[in-house]
């Protein structure tokens, strides 16, 4: 866990002094009346300090010598990564084009592109799975969800 | 007879027709998230809650609630048949219980754990019923010290169960308190850490949070690697177990019973820490220890009461005090403050339809788990065989579609999406997600609580020490704290002089 600690630590430690500065900035008032800022000063300054020992801890197990190990397996990294990328693709797109070519296309990815299976198998749980959403969502439970360009159909 | 009179209008809450859908509901999907491997309770609710904005908070609560205890019970279908744990806290189902199915035990297995659940649960919600209302009049005494303290105290005891590292732990409930206090600041008007970002004006989200952290997370983290099951064929027969199984299963039952019930009121303890617990126990004082891990059933009784009775006795502090004692029980409190409640000792007098039918929908819940586990089995084998990559897309759309429909913004579907990074590397970088959320839900309360008290003392921090129950509170949270760093010295030393000699 050395270089995951390391790289933990570092981020953790920017982390508390961002928070430091910008709870400062807040204010901290007075002990007979602490403003905004106080609580978050001094647990950023805690945090900063868990930090520093999670990374001297760290280095101190560098210099004896510990193991290499990876902290991510290079086996499907790339599958996480694309799933994480429709996703994202998901949110920005969906009030624009509208929920159900969102999901339709989602599904069709990650069935068809991610997990390879075969297209008409795809296809057919895209559909069945568009549809029993927008079922369940909009007309049930009046979720409301977005229309995108189908608005003109008004269903 | 002031309790009886209470139970009684639970029951009259509870057993409205619209309650006992919704509790079914809530139970029966709670079963389900207990049999699926990859979904826990946490996810469940954070998942469901949006969908309980339209209905009453009583419906909600009871609903919500229903999945935390129904996923107790669904673990063990799972952890029996196929040797992977639906939750968390039925991995030590696992080891005598899949070894009772490699015997053709499969059914007595299922039966003992299913009974012992009921009965477990049933208990937990009969002393929540007699405790409930003690436990609040004490909290009435309560002053901002006072639940400053003991809040300190919940993420302590949280931190100090963890998993991982405690120092990583306090780490992230500090991330947790850190988090809490985006948005405006309700004392001065000014907005913090919001960096003029529109969808953090109003705060971090729990919802969102917890749906990021643990389910995109869960699912990132399940997508690593490929999940195999291999589901047992031969045909599970003779449900209800024998007189020979209730005479070895009986004491463990009543153990775990009690058991889980105290560890469930404890913060931070919970049904994962009653199941291990229990398991310990019930090896060390069998008179037969060398069949725990070949299918000794006490070994499955013991566990599956443990983590339905700590179940029902984590709603103790919850209703009572307001104070979550683990991450699930900290979304319902989301849940409860969403609705527009707030759980504490006054939540008894000003919501007692809440308080009293979520407590009478646990006795009738925990009736249609008895009937749902036993005879709906081969219908959980059948889910069971549902593949991984039907079910990923199905809890990714969900969430989605949850976290939207919030306050149909993008912007909280891009916080989900966040934090479902942000919770997938904490996995990897082995730091714990729960202290991040009880922290998160108690940072408003615990700041007020701060502010106030100092206000109070006009800045003098003694008041803290001053009031003996805050004091005490305290003594526990500094024992927390100082505990685990005196046995690793120890272990250190033994090393040392070891690695000497």
């Amino acid at each position: 866990m050395g270089r995951a600690d390391r790289i933990s630590g570092i981020f953790w430690l920017c982390f508390a002094i961002l928070v430091t500065i910008e709870s400062y900035r807040l204010g901290l008032g007075t002990l007979h009346k602490p403003g905004p800022g106080f609580l978050f000063f001094w647990t950023s300054i805690f945090l900063g300090i868990m930090a520093l020992i999670v990374l001297i801890r760290a280095w101190v197990g560098r210099k004896t010598g510990e193991p290499k190990e990876s902290i991510f397996g290079k086996q499907n990294t790339r599958k996480i990564i694309f799933v994480l990328i429709s996703l994202f693709l998901y949110a920005i797109f969906m009030e624009t084009v509208g929920f159900i070519p969102v999901t339709l296309l989602l599904f069709i990815f990650l069935l068809g592109m991610i997990e390879k299976k075969k297209w008409f198998f795809t296809a057919f749980v895209s559909i069945v799975v568009t549809a029993c959403a927008y079922l369940i969502f909009e007309t049930w439970l009046k979720s409301q969800l977005p229309k995108g360009f189908l608005e003109f159909l008004r269903f | 007879m002031d309790i009886f009179q209470n139970v009684l209008y639970g029951f009259q809450v509870a057993l409205q027709p619209i309650n006992l859908i919704y509790c079914f509901f809530g139970v029966l999907i709670g079963t389900l998230v207990g049999v699926l491997p990859g979904l826990g309770p946490a996810a469940a609710i954070a998942l469901l809650l949006p969908s309980t904005f339209k209905a009453t908070p009583v419906s909600a609560i009871i609903m919500l609630a229903g999945i935390y205890y129904g996923a107790q019970y669904g673990g063990s279908t799972t952890s029996i048949l196929v040797n992977i744990p639906g939750e968390a806290s039925s991995v030590v189902t696992c080891i005598d219980g899949y070894q009772m199915a490699l015997r053709g035990r499969a059914g007595p297995a299922l039966g003992i754990s299913a009974f012992g659940s009921f009965i477990a649960g049933t208990f937990a919600v009969i002393a929540l019923t007699l405790l409930g209302p003690l436990l609040a009049g004490i909290a009435l005494q309560f002053g901002p010290p006072e639940f400053f303290a003991l809040m300190i105290v919940g993420i302590m005891v949280l931190t100090f169960l963890s998993s991982g590292s405690m120092i990583k732990a306090l780490m992230t409930a500090a991330v947790g308190l850190i988090l809490g206090g985006v948005g405006m600041d309700s004392i001065s008007g000014k907005y913090r850490f919001t960096f003029n970002i529109q969808v953090l004006l109003d705060g971090v989200g729990l919802v969102p949070t917890v749906m990021g952290l643990f389910g995109i997370a869960e699912v990132l983290e399940n997508l690593e690697t490929e999940i195999k099951r291999t589901i047992l064929t031969t045909k599970i027969k003779n449900l209800f177990p024998n007189l020979k199984d209730w005479a070895e299963s009986i004491w463990a039952i009543i153990r775990g019973t009690f058991l889980g019930f105290f560890l469930g009121i404890i913060p931070g303890g919970g049904a994962i820490v009653a199941s291990f617990a229990s398991y310990a126990i019930e090896k060390k004082i069998s008179k037969h220890p060398e069949e725990f891990g070949k299918g000794a059933i006490a070994g499955v009784a013991g566990p599956e009461s443990a983590n339905n009775s700590a179940a029902g006795g984590s709603f103790i502090p919850l209703l009572t005090l307001g104070i979550p004692p683990n991450a699930v029980m900290a979304i319902l409190l989301g849940a409860l403050m969403i609705h527009g409640l707030q759980p504490g000792p006054l939540l008894m007098s000003r919501a007692p339809d809440i308080f009293w039918g979520t407590i009478v929908s646990m006795y009738i819940g925990n009736g249609m788990l008895l009937v749902l586990n036993l005879p709906l089995i081969p219908l959980w084998v059948m889910v069971l065989r549902v593949p991984y990559y039907l079910l990923y897309p199905l809890i990714l759309l969900f969430c989605l579609v949850g976290s939207y429909s919030i306050g149909n913004n993008t912007g909280d579907v891009i916080i989900m999406l966040i934090f479902g990074i942000v919770g997938y590397l904490m996995r990897k970088f082995r730091y714990d997600a729960p202290p991040m959320v009880l922290a998160l839900v108690l940072g408003g309360e615990l700041e007020a609580s701060l502010r106030q008290s100092l206000m109070m003392s006009r800045g003098d921090f003694s008041i803290f020490v001053s009031r003996p129950i805050s004091l005490g509170f305290l003594i526990v949270a500094v024992l927390l704290l100082i505990v685990p760093i005196i046995t690793q010295r120890k272990k250190l030393s033994t090393l040392a002089e070891e690695e000497i000699g």
